[in-house]
């Protein structure tokens, strides 16, 4: 008990020894371990990089403005405990969290009650439902990112037939039901819906029945690496069906991985090609500059995300959370990817989600 | 129809080979010390990146040949690892508690999972394939030549470990052990020899069945162990942990279940039951084989009666 | 333990000793910022758990190694029943003993078949079973909501209380903990216990001596379900959301660690451990990219430094008791 008492001292002193310093603190919690360390690490880089140019202009009214990174691990639990942590830390004015909407639901909660704005990069629906002022979601939800897909499909390509796979996680899952209700709503035939875990690597047995279904195309609800693996064992076996992703397999290691077999797939994704404008072009060098790596499929969010904490930062009457959650809600500004502004219930006024397919070595804007 | 089940039998060989050739290290290390060795997945992902910063280093990625090569170095650097995993942290609990060496593993498989994140990175590498490219057509099923090379090096290396385990005097000394440390040291064997070969050979197998599995996938990320791992385990004690034959038998069995698990399930219930169940439906074949054969399939059945131990942990 | 029996108990010591140190936990907890206090719930929900494994894994010997199963029973009990999902709005102390009684009862129906076998197999048929559960309800849509999980569970009220910030849960958490500590404290000391600890070392021989080792097994497994169950629901009412990915295989380890770590079957052991698992990761935060890797080598290090756990078996209530009482 005394071990407990002094060890209870100790992680007290520590907390409140974060709150001694001077700058403005933003927090950040996702992902960094575990099997989405890649994407949680990459896309707390990219509000890195917001943060320290916005320190090289001089920061915020004079004051210099620091990122606190956590790691989650993807998990409910340890997403809340750093929600209170974030919250005591009384010098951190915003967050940017969390990654997963499973642990994004729950620490919302947290974060409502302590008025700490939250900005969210977890495109579940159900994230925004619970109707707290202080949560604001920058990027389209899982609503617009299957529809669009299938939408295209239909439309574009006169897509008869799709079968579509998903991981059985709340976003591929989200994902895949709406491409299936809006492409059968579209007149369109599913010849089938499977579910497999996002940690699988061999599709063969399902792509060997889905082979017989013959279908026009395949919709992949998942993410990166599964993704790369399923297209390119999918060319091996034969089918000739376009794919369709969502946008985590925007980035170069999807063509790298899945090789000549990712030629044509189709990648949704919520920015415009990043050699599309001065501003993205910017970005992906500056990206590459400070961490060495082409930014990965959620950099260009977490940019963006802290450009606009940053960016309320600068226009709040006063430095407080209170006065951040308002202007925030007051967002108007062209970001790099597109104009931020957002609803009463804290979502995009206009979502923005951009097709593109594989083309060589790279994406070319097809929608 | 009948290309169908070829096609899914191909595919079914294939996956059961790269278990099988993982589950032989989990119950090389199970017969002789009784313990699951949590740490075995995390030994296999280390082979992959070892052999990936290999090829890379020789500037021989890509060919069949330098693979061979990076599979012979892999083998004995990550065979090298296992023995001083065991010496650091198994050796010196050996005879207090059956829970403390599993969970002391379990920790070492959180270090060396984190430690190949740290030198690797997060980012999950393009794996240059080390296995010669092209297809056959089999009676209407493709067999790529990358699937014929895994279930022969698998095969070629599984008979190894059989004769060597059985045919040499060094096998001779770790079925002695497996079967009683003490009687062994009595007749002279040492069983910490015994023990540190089986940490070579076990871990340095895991270690080949990565360059293998990153070969055939493209890919290699540093949490790939964990799930293979666990399926690996499965399968070892589908055939009976302890039995090198059981863990191959398991292996395959493990592979057919998942993959006309995903192929027919879906059929033969009317889509009540998706995909989605494989994991389930593998795990349900686990539970009903030990219930009924609680020893698994080639396992030695041991009695109630001629159980040796007093109690179970 | 149990051989020396009746320890001579000086009653106002004992109970002094026993409502002093959950106090001393209530008072701390009233100074205690709301991280440090979200923590401490974990740690005491956690130690609840470990308390409730214990009794398998400590005193009866069997390695259970699914054991989340029964606390993610416990969790969508809740959340099933105290939600919008199927409009459903029952109260919590209600669900409590529904959860708790589903956990048990799952516990008994799977030990039925299982408890004839030994160790290992016993260990990963729990793992399978553990893993059947996690899957069920990824795959359950209709009824679970699969990976989406449930949120907005009612916010959990008993008698007029309602529980909504990390105090209110410190309380319930410090009350349950006393209850289940006495519980399995008192089964350490029964009939049952004795039983328990003759099924531990030498299934044969106690069987030899007329103990019925499967209904000694049955009884442990259900109630340390039973707990599990508890545990669920109150981490549901904490969370006010579940979902599959809560309830993985790490988790089932992380409370045969707690216990392992802290001490087997010692219910000290359980609250030590469950202190040093939840306490040490969030305090490693500050290493960032280096915090898993410092935990797992402090992990290796602690079990080889004290294989048998950090507080041994002898050193339990009872012991404490006699310490106090003979002063």
């Amino acid at each position: 008990m005394k071990l407990k008492t002094i060890l209870l001292a100790a992680l007290a002193a520590t907390a409140l020894a974060g709150a001694a310093r001077a700058d403005i603190l933003i927090g950040t919690a996702g992902p960094t371990s575990n099997a989405e360390a890649l994407f949680g690490t990459t896309w707390q880089n990219g509000m890195e990089l917001a943060v320290r140019q916005a320190n090289a202009a001089g920061g915020v009214q004079g004051q210099k403005l620091v990122l606190l990174r956590e790691d989650d691990g993807g998990d409910p639990k340890q997403g809340t405990l750093i929600a209170q942590k974030f919250c005591d830390n009384k010098d951190i004015l915003a967050v940017i969290a969390n990654f997963n909407s499973g642990v994004t639901i729950p620490s919302s909660d947290v974060y409502n009650r302590c008025g700490l704005p939250q900005v969210t990069n977890s495109s579940n629906p159900k994230v925004t439902k619970a109707g707290y002022k202080n949560l604001f979601r920058p990027i389209a939800n899982d609503l617009s990112q299957g529809a669009a897909p299938a939408e295209y499909a239909l439309g574009t390509l006169k897509a008869k037939k799709a079968a579509i796979v998903h991981d059985k996680a709340a976003f591929g899952q989200g994902v895949a039901e709406v491409f299936r209700d809006t492409f059968t709503k579209g007149g369109g035939t599913v010849t089938s819906f499977s579910g497999i875990t996002p940690t699988d690597v061999d599709f063969s047995a399902l792509l060997t029945t889905l082979r017989t279904e013959k279908p026009d195309v395949i919709y992949f609800g998942g993410v990166m690496p599964a993704v790369g693996l399923f297209v390119k064992q999918a060319r091996e076996l034969g089918i000739t069906a376009t794919f369709f992703a969502a946008d985590s397999a925007f980035t170069p290691d999807f063509i790298a991985a899945a090789g000549p077999a990712a030629e044509g797939a189709v990648v949704s994704f919520q920015a415009p090609p990043y050699d599309s404008s001065a501003a993205l072009k910017t970005f992906a060098a500056d990206y590459k500059a400070a961490f060495g790596e082409e930014p990965g499929p959620y950099s260009a969010y977490g940019f963006v995300e802290a450009t606009i904490v940053i960016d309320a930062m600068k226009k709040a009457p006063a430095l407080s959370r209170a006065a951040l959650v308002d202007a925030i809600a007051k967002s108007d500004f062209d970001s790099i990817v597109g104009h931020v502004a957002f609803t009463p219930a804290g979502e995009l006024q206009k979502p923005f989600i951009f097709l593109y397919a594989v083309k060589g070595n790279g994406f070319s804007l097809v929608k | 129809m009948g290309s169908l089940i070829l096609q899914q039998t191909i595919n079914a060989l294939t996956v059961g080979s790269i278990y099988a050739l993982i589950a032989l290290g989990y119950t090389m290390v199970y017969g002789v010390l009784r313990l699951i060795n949590f740490a075995h997945s995390e030994l296999f992902t280390a082979g992959a990146f070892i052999g990936l910063g290999l090829a890379g280093a020789l500037g021989v990625a890509g060919h069949p040949l330098g693979g061979v090569a990076v599979g012979l170095v892999t083998f004995v650097a990550v065979g090298l690892i296992g023995v001083s995993v065991e010496i650091v942290a198994y050796r010196p609990l050996r005879g207090t508690s059956r829970l403390a060496p599993m969970l002391s593993a379990l920790g070492m498989a959180v270090v060396i999972q984190n430690a190949v994140m740290l030198i690797a990175g997060r980012r999950p590498l393009i794996y240059p394939s080390f296995l010669p490219n092209g297809v056959v057509e089999l009676f209407g099923a493709i067999v790529t030549y990358k699937q014929i090379t895994i279930f022969t090096v698998a095969v070629v290396l599984m008979v190894g470990l059989e004769l060597f385990v059985n045919r040499t005097t060094l096998g001779v000394r770790i079925r002695a052990v497996a079967e009683n440390a003490e009687t062994a040291s009595l007749v002279g064997i040492n069983p910490n020899m015994a023990i540190s070969l089986i940490f070579f050979i076990g871990p340095g197998l895991g270690a080949v069945a990565g360059i293998l599995y990153s070969s055939f996938y493209g890919v290699a990320s540093f949490t790939m162990g964990f799930v293979i791992g666990m399926k690996a385990f499965t399968a070892a004690i589908l055939g009976g942990i302890g039995s090198i034959p059981g863990a191959v038998l398991g292996g395959f069995l493990l592979g057919i279940i998942e993959t006309f698990g995903t192929a027919w399930m879906p059929v033969l219930t009317g889509g009540l039951v998706g995909t989605e169940y494989r994991d389930i439906f593998a795990f349900s074949v686990l539970v009903l084989i030990l219930l009924f054969r609680p020893a698994g399939l080639l396992g030695e059945h041991v009695s109630e009666e001629t159980m040796v131990y007093k109690s179970d942990f | 333990m149990t051989s020396e029996a009746h320890p001579r108990l000086n009653p106002v010591r004992g109970a002094a000793a026993l409502l002093a140190v959950p106090a001393l936990v209530l008072v701390i907890g009233h100074f205690l910022p709301t991280y440090p206090l979200r923590v401490l719930d974990m740690i005491l929900l956690y130690a609840v758990l470990g308390l409730g494994l214990n009794i398998v894994v400590g005193y009866a010997g069997l390695l259970d190694l699914g054991f989340v199963a029964f606390y993610a029973i416990g969790a969508y009990s809740w959340a099933l029943l105290a939600s919008g999902q199927f409009d459903i709005h029952l109260p919590f102390a209600l669900v409590l003993f529904i959860g708790a009684g589903l956990a048990g009862l799952a516990g008994i129906l799977l030990g039925i078949p299982v408890l004839r076998l030994r160790g290992d197999y016993l260990a990963i048929v729990t793992l399978g079973f553990g893993e059947i559960i996690r899957v069920l309800m990824n795959n359950l849509d209709g009824l679970t909501n699969g990976p989406q999980g449930i949120a907005r569970i009612d916010e959990a009220t008993l008698f007029g209380w309602t529980l909504a910030t990390p105090l209110d849960f410190l309380y319930l958490l410090v009350g349950l903990l006393a209850v289940a500590f006495l519980f399995v404290w008192r089964i350490q000391e029964s009939a049952l216990g004795t039983a328990l600890a003759a099924v531990r070392e030498d299934q044969d021989a106690a069987r030899g001596c007329g103990i019925d080792t499967t209904r000694v097994k049955l009884v442990a497994f259900g109630t340390s379900a039973m707990i599990g169950g508890a545990c669920g629901v109150i981490f549901a009412a904490m969370q006010r959301f579940v979902s599959p990915e809560s309830f993985t295989f790490w988790e089932s380890l992380v409370i045969v660690l707690v216990i392992v770590v802290g001490g087997l079957g010692n219910p000290f052991g359980a609250l030590l451990g469950a202190t040093l698992l939840i306490l040490v990761p969030e305090l490693l935060r500050a290493w960032a990219d280096y915090r898993l890797l410092l935990y797992g080598m402090a992990l290796v290090l602690v079990i080889l430094a004290r294989p048998r756990g950090l507080i041994a078996r002898d050193y339990g209530p009872s012991w404490l008791m006699r310490r106090l009482g003979g002063g």
